[in-house]
């Protein structure tokens, strides 16, 4: 087995591979697994795996990249990444340019861009594979695998910018700045938070990652957590975190969104549904009355008369709706 | 050995295990913790200060609800400020960044970041939020003076300080501190017998969260572990001396109803530990897995106490009295495990394989002891056991073939399951106990096409077979459709389409369920030579849902229908022009919505920068909310907003 590649090495077939793509057509006789192999043993090598067939380049250091990329080198100097340059724990002292581009020597000599490894020009998922080799191990990444970002081949340069000048440089920290990067992306969510009842992303006072987790999580949407494991709306919303004597089902199972749209609605309260008692009557309304597992819901008692306002919010007496430590009907 | 692993877990996979129990909501994040920039090699400051004073007209129309959407007022501000220190020699710190945001109005952040390189890393983030909401159309209509029944007023402020120790290091201890308080006041219903009684509350909670633990990191393997614990305390009181005739607008065995003294005291107390631990391991070039394992065991300790008196009446009993006493104590345990793995496999160069697994597993047992007493008749002790189980449980896999250098193919199936216990109401007609299962399977398929690098095109379908749900408006066999097209011609241009398509359909008998969205969006971001002279951007986005399910109709219990309509045409612009340093910024954004509750929401802006030297600038703003709800013409309202400022370079 080997290690985990140098990053200089994504998108280069190591020995290693090459061995185990060997062993694959007598192994796995199957005419798809055999295609895959044979994807992979066709792909074209790009020119900077061509050239470092010929003689493998070597390292040079980063002043050697500063002769001609200076812009880059001073804006560099300030990044959180300028770490690699200076400490010897990831081993590319004094190298940090070709800790991520791969060893210089040829492009320094021919300064063709064949010469040298582009990660930013590389498939989302090799290009991922260059930064994940220092930052897989990680906290950060312990939701990756489940997380959309890597399902979509959303690389890790598509919000991080490597080289910029400042702390600022290699992510937005801003709440207005995060914001307009996601939504770069994802255009129709922040339309959704032009809406009247909304959470308060466009004045500023919170960003998209204190609700979701841009590099993965295990929640579903990517979402944060809060108290170890819980979805990550109870950071703010505590006093609705419970456990409650008297709990109200659908908030545990199925989560806040069965009753809110955190985006951004034109309904109160950011409901699913203009009135509050087509919230409650979508679940607790079942015909006929209920004999199997999944209409859970119980019907209410005729003394509701829906045409009475007094009765048409069914939170104002159903007030602890979210979990009650007093009332099984959620009264109080 | 790789493709052993990876057969077996695609059988794993596909082999759908039995419904069992467990549970799939599982942590997730783990805090992002950037390095601290440590290549400055000089001292030095930077920063800006942002101050100003901010005028609006009268708001015309009404304005609780503009207090409820926008709620800016008048006043001096300052908008913002924000510095950074490097002093590499400094013995205290060599990195010192601090920054606040709108302090004087409803809501208004600061930040503080110091960090010693090697040394520690503390990260101080606070923010002030203010919450009012009092829309008539929310609550009871009917009742005297037509105000909101769950209005309230409360400001919420949430503070986070988290210190790593010598960060960069193998071996990084850390300890967290966040803490929510909740603060105002509120009107909430008394619900007393055969009648709702609003009456004045003053909120009050707050919760701390502390946590601690060691990160190991290595070149090969990753491991966090974590202890913390939460405390959260709830005193709500409320309290009323008056003649109170509550929601009830006819008589009762004769009697009218009214409150005419009342106390309400809440105290909640909850407390819990969890353990908690991360994996992250390469223990091959071609497999990288992590892992996640927590348990907590919240507890809630709950008494309560409210003193009514007045002149009530009970239709269900035929009882009529003068004063009610409710204490209720209780106490709630919920034992929490939660556990999730990922495995990804790269068996060949464009081939890889994700699998995940997760479980949840919670059940809360409780004992609610009630002691009522009403004037003159009695006392009533009850007592409650309600247990709430939910058990959740997860597996997905995902395969994802590179076919060619520009087209990436994903196929993957996602098998879900579960069960659920939970109390019934007292009228339930399922008895005491509600039992549900989950059974769900899903198909999910994507591409990703890069024919160049300045062209992406993400296309991604999930399609969903249930046999069990859980209620009537969950996901059932439902299908959704995202394709994504992001196009950047020239550098300075980007164009980007959005499309995402959602049906679900309940077809059980009673429930009939069809809901079905679009939403399409087109954003265009224009910015030749860097946006110095002139820059334009525009998003627009077209909502649309149809919702229709059987429900039935109070009072008579007859069958009905629950219809819900909303189309919604939401859009940004903003045109930038740039003459020399001045940058003068029109645009604004609109929300126009029809359906079921036909609402416009408009906000133009308009602003102007003109710089002094090379420190100060100059600033303008005004902005003009408009708000119409065809339906609820007495919430409508507009206001102009104008600010002026200035900025100090420092």
């Amino acid at each position: 087995m080997t290690a985990f590649s140098l990053p200089h090495s994504a998108g280069i077939p190591t020995q290693a591979r090459r061995y185990h793509a060997a062993r694959l057509a007598p192994f796995f006789a199957s005419a798809l697994f055999a295609f895959f192999a044979g994807s992979a043993q066709a792909q074209p090598a790009s020119p900077a795996q061509a050239g470092a067939n010929d003689q493998p380049a070597t390292y040079v250091g980063s002043e050697t990249c500063q002769a001609c990329h200076e812009d880059v080198f001073n804006a560099f100097q300030k990044n959180p990444h300028h770490l690699v340059e200076t400490s010897a724990k990831y081993k590319f002292d004094t190298k940090a340019c070709e800790s991520c581009h791969g060893p210089g020597s040829k492009h320094a000599e021919s300064t063709s861009p064949s010469d040298i490894s582009n990660p930013a020009k590389l498939k989302p998922a090799a290009a991922d594979k260059v930064c994940l080799s220092c930052h897989l191990n990680q906290p950060t990444n312990v939701g990756r695998i489940t997380g959309s970002h890597a399902k979509n081949q959303v690389s890790c340069a598509s919000c991080h910018s490597i080289h910029a000048k400042g702390p600022d440089g290699v992510a937005p920290h801003k709440a207005a700045d995060v914001n307009q990067q996601c939504a770069s992306c994802h255009g129709n969510v922040w339309a959704s938070f032009q809406q009247p009842f909304r959470h308060k992303l466009p004045e500023g006072v919170m960003s998209c990652v204190d609700c979701h987790n841009p590099h993965g999580s295990f929640q579903p949407g990517n979402m944060q957590t809060s108290r170890g494991s819980e979805p990550g709306c109870l950071n703010c919303h505590a006093d609705l975190a419970g456990p409650f004597a008297f709990q109200h089902a659908p908030l545990q199972t199925e989560g806040c969104s069965t009753c809110h749209v955190p985006h951004g609605t034109n309904n109160p309260r950011m409901l699913t549904r203009a009135q509050v008692q087509y919230v409650c009557l979508e679940c607790h309304g079942n015909l006929p009355l209920p004999t199997a597992s999944d209409v859970n819901g119980t019907i209410p008692p005729a003394i509701h008369d829906m045409r009475s306002p007094r009765f048409q919010n069914c939170t104002v007496c159903h007030q602890k709706i979210h979990g009650s430590n007093v009332d099984r009907g959620l009264f109080r | 050995m790789k493709y052993l692993v990876g057969l077996a877990v695609c059988v794993a996979a596909f082999a759908q295990s039995p419904a069992g129990v467990s549970n799939a909501r599982g942590p997730a994040s783990a805090e992002a913790t950037p390095a601290p920039a440590t290549g400055a090699s000089d001292q030095s400051f930077s920063g800006s200060v942002d101050l100003g004073y901010r005028f609006r007209t009268d708001v015309r129309g009404s304005l609780e609800s503009y207090r409820s959407v926008v709620d800016l007022s008048e006043g001096p501000r300052l908008t913002g400020i924000q510095f950074t220190m490097l002093d590499p020699k400094c013995g205290i710190f060599d990195r010192l960044d601090a920054s606040g945001y709108n302090w004087g109005d409803p809501y208004n952040t600061a930040g503080v970041r110091v960090a010693k390189k090697k040394l520690y890393d503390l990260r101080f983030d606070y923010r002030n939020v203010l919450y009012f909401n009092a829309l008539p159309s929310f609550a009871n209509l009917s009742a005297t003076g037509g105000f909101n029944e769950r209005w309230y007023d409360e400001r919420r402020r949430m503070s986070s300080l988290q210190l790593d120790l010598i960060p960069g290091r193998s071996i990084t201890p850390y300890l967290a501190l966040d803490r929510v308080t909740e603060s105002g006041t509120a009107i909430w219903p008394w619900i007393g017998p055969s009648n709702e009684y609003p009456v004045p509350v003053d909120r009050s909670d707050m919760q701390n969260d502390f946590r601690g633990g060691l990160r190991f990191e290595f070149s090969r393997f990753h491991m966090t572990l974590e202890q913390g614990g939460t405390t959260f305390k709830n005193d709500d009181k409320a309290r009323f001396t008056g003649v109170n005739y509550g929601n009830r607008t006819s008589t009762v065995l004769g009697q009218t109803l009214q409150l005419t003294d009342f106390m309400q005291a809440y105290g909640v107390r909850t407390s819990s530990i969890y353990e908690k631990a991360l994996v992250t391991a390469n223990p091959f070039s071609w497999m990288s897995f992590s892992g996640q394992f927590l348990y907590s065991m919240p507890k809630t300790e709950a008494n309560y106490v409210d003193v009514g008196t007045g002149s009530f009446a009970d239709a269900a009993t035929l009882l009529l009295y003068t004063g009610q006493i409710d204490n209720v104590s209780g106490s709630t345990k919920s034992p929490h495990i939660a556990g999730n793995a990922g495995l990804e496999l790269r068996p060949f160069r464009s081939f890889r394989i994700l699998a995940s697994w997760s479980t949840n597993r919670f059940h809360t047992d409780s004992f609610t002891n009630l002691r009522q007493q009403l004037a003159g008749v009695g006392t009533i002790i009850a007592g409650k056991i309600d247990p709430f189980v939910s058990n959740y449980n997860q597996s997905e896999t995902n395969l994802i073939w590179d076919l060619t250098s520009t087209l990436t193919l994903r196929g993957g199936y996602r098998y879900e399951w579960g069960n659920m216990t939970a109390d019934s109401s007292n009228l339930s007609q399922l008895g005491e106990l509600e039992n549900g299962r989950l059974n769900r399977q899903v198909g999910i398929g994507s591409l990703t096409y890069r024919p160049f690098q300045k062209l992406s095109v993400n296309l991604e379908y999930q399609g969903a077979s249930t046999t069990h749900a859980y209620f009537r408006t969950s996901l059932y066999n439902y299908s959704r459709e995202r394709t994504r097209v992001r196009l950047q011609p020239f550098q300075s241009l980007t164009l980007q389409a959005n499309v995402s398509v959602m049906r679900n359909q309940n077809p059980l008998q009673g429930v009939k369920y069809e809901f079905r969205s679009r939403d399409n969006s087109v954003s265009l971001h224009w910015t030749p030579a860097g946006g110095k002279r002139f820059g334009f951007l525009a998003e627009y986005s077209r909502y649309t849902l149809n919702s229709d399910i059987n429900i039935i109709s109070l009072p008579f219990l007859t069958a009905g229908s629950s219809q819900y309509r909303d189309k919604a045409n939401l859009a940004t612009a903003a045109l930038e022009l740039g003459a020399g340093p001045a940058r003068f910024t029109v645009g604004g954004s609109l929300s126009v919505t029809t359906g079921t509750r036909p609402t416009q929401f408009y906000q133009p802006l308009a602003k102007l920068s003109i710089p002094f030297g090379k420190r100060v600038s100059v600033n303008g703003q005004w902005q003009w909310y408009g708000f119409n709800e065809d339906q609820y013409i007495y919430e409508q309202f507009r206001t102009h907003v104008v600010q002026l400022g200035f900025r100090v370079v420092l």
